[in-house]
C-alpha cells in the first residue's frame, strides 16, 4: 500500500491541530478581554467638543467649585450641564472677542443650546441618581477623577455595572460618614485634595446594596 | 441461546462483503436515486429554516405565536422532541455497550450519527427563542462587565450544561468509534483527494495491537459515563417542567417519563431512518430482521414505561386533591386540545401494543409506518405537556389560547429539513455501519 | 519484518510462538480488537483509566467550586433567605462537568498514548497492509528487539503459516 503522506506531514498535522486551539483559546481571550480595552469603554479617550472646554483652567487655575455650573448635583439625579447663560456670565467681559468662544456667543445670541459630546452616559436602562451619591460623602473624584488636572474631559472610569457593584458591594470603604453611629457632615465634595478613605469607619457597618431594582427600575 | 446466531443472517458475510457494503458506500462515485430524491425533498426544507432563522432575527419572536400566557411554544416544544430522539444514540452505544448486547453493531453508528444531528437541532431553539439571540453568550460563566455569575440554580442553566457535556461527550465517543472506520475507508479509497481525507480524518490510524487496547478502555469508560449521562440529561430538561409550581408540570414523574419518551423516540427515530436505509443500499444482511425485532422490543418496553408514566400523571393529579391538578385533568381531557390528547394516547399507549406481535415486528413497512406514528405521538406530547398546562393555569382570567403561526411550523420543518440534509450526507460520506464491530461479531461467531 | 496472516487464531498463535521464542519487540495490526494479544505483547495500559478518573475528578471539583465560589463569595444573591451554599441545585451542573472533562481527557490521552495523529507511518510501507483494516492481520518483529536477526525471523515467520511476508522500512 503506498504512503498517503510523507513523514513531516506528521508535524504539519499536530502543528495545525495544537495551532488551531490556541488560536481558538487566543479569540475567546482576546474577545473577553476586548470589553474592557478603551475602543469599548472610552476611557482615558477625551471627546472633542464644539468649544474646548478646559477644567484645567477653570477649576485648577481660577478655583470655580463644581457646583458653580453643575447646579443641581446635590438636589437632582442629573448632576446639570450649565446653561450658556452661565458661561457668559464671566465670557461677556472675559475673552468676549475671542474666537474659540464663538459658538458660546452664537449660542447666547440665537437661544438655542450648545449640543456638548456626552463623557459619562448610562444606558436608558440605568437609573442613576447624583444627589444620593454626593449627600453620602462620595467626591466627584471617586467616579469621575481628577477633573480639576484634564484639559479636556475624559472618562476615568468604564462605568460598567461591575465597576459600580465593586463599591457596592462594600461601600463601607467609600464612604465618609457614621462614626459612633452618628452622621458626621460630609466634607466638601469638590475639594481638589479631598480624600474619601476615613479610617475611622467600619466598613461592615455600612450596608451593602445588591438590591438589582435599586439602579434597575 | 447464542445471540449472536441471528444477528449475521444466514448469507453469513465474511469481511470483505462486510466492507464491500459498508465502506463501499461512501467511496462509491455518484449518487444513488432514492438518495437524491429525499436530498431533493429535505434541501428546500433546510433553506426554509434559513429563512425562518432570517426572519427571526430580523423581526424578533413576535413571529411566533407565543402570547402571555402560553409564553414557551414550538420552541421548548422542538428542543424537547430533538433531545429526546438524540438519547437512543447514547443508548445503543453506551447503555447497550454495558449490557453486552452484540446487535448493537449494526445500528450504532447510524444512532450515534442520528443523535449528533438531532442535538443540533435541538441546540438551535435555545438560542433562537432568545429576546435578544445575540446575547446568548451570557448564559455562559465568563468574566463579564457586569460582574455577574449566571443562575446556577435554574434548570435552564442546567440545560445548557447538560445539553453542551451530551454534544461533546457523543461527538467524541462517535468520533473515537469512527477512528478504524474511517481507517478502512482510507485504505480502500481510490481516489487522491478521498485517500487524503480519509487519511486525516482517521488520524493514521493502523489497528495496532497497543492502539486497541487503549482503545477498548477508553471506549468501556466513554461508555461508562455516558450512560448516567443519558438519564441525566432528558433528566434536566425535564426539570424545566418539573421544577415550576404549573399544574401539570410540578410532579415528580416526570424525569424517568421523560427519559423513557426520549428513548421511545429515538429508537423510533432509528427506525424511521434505517428501515428504508438498509433497503436501499442492500445491508439487509447486516441490519436483519432481528434487529429490528429487538429495537421493536425496547420501543415496545420504553412505550409502556411512557404509558405507566400517562397514568400516573393522571392518578397523581387526581390522587393529590389539588383543586388546579383536577382542572388540569378536565382540561387536558376534554378541553379545547383534547383531541390533541387522545390523539397522543392513540399513538403512544394504542398503537405501540401493535408491538406485542412477533410478526409485526419483523415486518420493516408496518414498523417503518408505526414508528412515524410514534414520533408524531412524542411530538404531540410534548406540545400537550407545554401547551395545555400554560393556557389555562391557576388564574381563569388569564386563559387564551395558543395558536402556531406559520413561522412557528416553517422553523419546526426546517430543523426537520436540517437533518435528513444531514443525515444524507453522512451516508454519503461516512462508513454508517460500526464495519470493525460487525466484523468482530463475526469472528465471534464462527467459533 | 512484517507477516500476514488470513486469519485471526493463526496471528494468536504467531504471537504466542515469538513471544516464548523470546521475541519482546513486537506489534500485531488487525481490523478489530484482539484481546489474547494484549496479554501476550505485554500491552497494559493503567494510565488511560486514571487520566479518565482524575479529568472526572477535576470537572467534578471545578464545577462545584465554581458554583460555590459564585453563590457564597462573590455573587450572594439573597433569595428569599434561603442559603447561600443551596448545593442540592449545585449538583447537575456538577455531575455535567465531571462528565464532560472525564471525556475530553480520555479522547486526549488516547491520543497521546496512541501518539495519534501520525498519518505517516513506516508500516503503511507494507503493499498489502491496506488490508489490515480489512480482513487480514499482520505480526511484526522491530528491528530494535535484541534477538532480531532478519534470516532468523524471516524463517520463524515463515514457519508460522504466515500468508506472506514483508520488509519493511524506515
Amino acid at each position: 500500500m503506498a504512503q498517503i503522506f510523507k513523514p513531516i506531514d506528521n508535524t504539519f498535522f499536530r502543528g495545525i491541530i495544537v495551532g488551531g486551539l490556541l488560536l481558538l483559546i487566543g479569540w475567546i481571550t482576546t474577545a473577553i478581554m476586548h470589553q474592557w480595552s478603551s475602543s469599548q469603554t472610552g476611557v482615558g479617550i477625551p471627546l472633542a467638543q464644539p468649544v474646548p472646554f478646559s477644567h484645567e483652567h477653570h477649576v485648577e487655575g481660577l478655583g470655580i467649585d463644581c457646583r458653580f455650573c453643575h447646579t443641581s448635583v446635590e438636589k437632582s439625579s442629573f448632576a446639570g450641564m450649565p446653561s450658556t447663560e452661565t458661561c457668559m456670565k464671566c465670557h461677556q467681559e472675559i475673552w468676549k472677542d475671542s474666537p474659540m468662544l464663538l459658538p458660546v456667543r452664537e449660542s447666547y445670541r440665537t437661544g438655542k443650546p450648545i449640543v456638548w459630546n456626552r463623557v459619562h452616559n448610562l444606558p436608558d436602562f440605568v437609573y442613576f441618581d447624583h444627589s444620593i451619591h454626593v449627600q453620602k460623602g462620595i467626591a466627584c473624584q471617586v467616579c469621575h477623577g481628577k477633573v480639576e488636572s484634564m484639559p479636556l474631559m475624559r472618562k476615568e472610569n468604564t462605568l460598567y455595572m461591575g465597576w459600580c457593584m465593586s463599591c457596592h458591594e462594600h461601600p463601607g470603604h467609600y464612604v465618609a460618614l457614621h462614626q459612633n453611629n452618628q452622621r458626621q457632615p460630609p466634607k466638601t465634595p469638590t475639594e481638589m485634595s479631598y480624600k474619601p478613605w476615613d479610617p475611622n469607619i467600619d466598613p461592615k457597618r455600612v450596608k451593602e446594596i445588591r438590591n438589582c431594582s435599586a439602579c434597575h427600575r | 441461546m447464542d445471540k449472536h446466531e441471528h444477528f449475521i443472517t444466514a448469507e453469513k458475510p465474511d469481511y470483505a462483503s462486510i466492507d464491500r457494503s459498508v465502506i463501499g458506500i461512501p467511496l462509491e462515485k455518484g449518487f444513488r436515486r432514492p438518495w437524491l430524491f429525499v436530498f431533493a425533498v429535505a434541501f428546500p426544507l433546510f433553506i426554509v429554516l434559513q429563512i425562518s432563522i432570517f426572519w427571526l432575527f430580523v423581526k424578533g419572536v413576535g413571529i411566533w405565536g407565543i402570547r402571555i400566557p402560553v409564553g414557551w411554544g414550538f420552541a421548548i416544544i422542538n428542543f424537547v422532541w430533538w433531545i429526546g430522539i438524540g438519547h437512543a444514540g447514547t443508548f445503543i452505544s453506551a447503555f447497550l455497550f454495558l449490557l453486552h448486547q452484540p446487535w448493537r453493531a449494526a445500528i450504532n453508528r447510524f444512532a450515534e450519527t442520528m443523535t449528533l444531528f438531532a442535538v443540533m437541532c435541538a441546540g438551535m431553539f435555545p438560542i433562537l427563542h432568545l429576546g435578544r439571540p445575540q446575547r446568548f453568550y451570557w448564559m455562559v460563566p465568563y468574566p463579564n462587565t457586569m460582574g455577574l455569575w449566571p443562575q446556577f440554580r435554574s434548570p435552564l442553566m442546567w440545560d445548557i450544561f447538560a445539553v453542551t457535556t451530551y454534544f461533546t461527550v457523543s461527538l467524541l465517543f462517535w468520533y473515537t468509534g469512527l477512528l478504524p472506520d474511517l481507517a478502512s475507508a482510507r485504505d480502500r479509497a481510490q481516489t487522491y483527494w478521498k485517500k487524503r481525507i480519509y487519511g486525516i480524518l482517521s488520524l493514521g490510524w493502523r489497528g495496532a495491537a497497543v492502539h486497541w487496547e487503549k482503545f477498548n478502555t477508553l471506549y468501556l469508560l466513554l461508555a461508562g459515563i455516558s450512560t448516567p449521562l443519558v438519564v441525566s440529561v432528558h433528566t434536566v430538561v425535564s426539570f424545566d417542567f418539573a421544577s415550576s409550581i404549573v399544574p401539570g408540570w410540578h410532579t415528580t414523574i416526570f424525569p424517568p417519563y421523560f427519559v423513557a419518551g426520549a428513548i421511545y423516540s429515538g429508537f423510533a427515530m432509528v427506525l424511521t431512518l434505517m428501515i428504508p436505509v438498509r433497503k436501499i443500499y442492500h445491508l439487509e444482511s447486516i441490519i436483519t430482521e432481528a434487529h429490528l425485532d429487538v429495537m421493536a422490543k425496547v420501543t415496545l418496553t420504553t412505550g409502556l414505561i411512557v404509558g405507566y408514566g400517562y397514568m400516573m400523571e393522571m392518578f397523581i393529579a387526581w390522587y393529590s386533591g389539588n383543586l388546579y391538578e383536577h382542572f388540569l385533568i378536565k382540561n387536558v381531557t376534554t378541553g379545547p386540545y383534547g383531541i390533541m390528547y387522545w390523539m397522543l394516547i392513540l399513538c403512544n399507549v394504542i398503537a405501540v401494543q401493535i408491538l406485542w406481535f412477533p410478526q409485526v415486528r419483523r415486518n420493516p413497512v408496518i414498523l417503518f409506518i408505526l414508528s412515524i406514528i410514534f414520533n408524531i405521538g412524542m411530538w404531540l406530547e410534548r406540545f400537550v405537556i407545554v401547551v395545555v398546562s400554560l393556557h389555562r393555569d391557576f388564574m381563569p382570567s388569564a386563559w387564551a389560547m395558543y395558536y402556531p403561526t406559520v413561522w412557528d411550523w416553517s422553523t419546526y420543518l426546517g430543523t426537520i429539513g436540517f437533518f435528513f440534509v444531514a443525515i444524507l450526507i453522512f451516508v454519503r460520506t461516512l462508513p454508517m455501519i460500526a464495519s470493525f464491530e460487525v466484523k468482530e461479531l463475526l469472528t465471534h461467531e464462527h467459533k | 519484518m512484517a507477516a500476514r496472516y488470513a486469519d485471526k487464531d493463526q496471528l494468536v498463535e504467531a504471537a504466542r510462538l515469538a513471544r516464548s521464542n523470546g521475541y519482546t519487540r513486537m506489534e500485531a495490526y488487525s481490523p478489530f480488537p484482539v484481546e489474547e494479544l494484549f496479554e501476550i505483547l505485554g500491552h497494559k495500559d493503567r494510565r488511560l483509566p486514571w487520566a479518565v478518573f482524575f479529568g472526572g475528578l477535576t470537572g467534578c471539583l471545578a464545577g462545584f467550586f465554581m458554583q460555590f465560589y459564585a453563590n457564597v463569595f462573590d455573587d450572594k444573591l439573597n433569595i428569599g433567605g434561603r442559603p447561600f451554599n443551596s448545593w442540592p441545585a449545585f449538583i447537575p451542573i456538577t455531575f455535567e462537568l465531571t462528565v464532560l472533562f472525564a471525556a475530553i481527557t480520555g479522547f486526549v490521552t488516547l491520543l497521546s498514548r496512541c501518539g495519534l495523529p501520525e498519518i505517516y507511518h513506516p508500516v503503511f510501507n507494507i503493499p498489502t497492509f491496506d488490508r489490515a483494516s480489512l480482513d487480514s492481520f499482520f505480526l511484526c518483529i522491530m528491528a530494535d528487539d535484541p534477538k532480531f536477526n532478519i534470516e532468523e525471523v524471516s524463517e520463524f515467520l515463515k514457519k508460522t503459516n504466515a500468508a506472506d511476508m514483508n520488509r519493511v522500512e524506515h
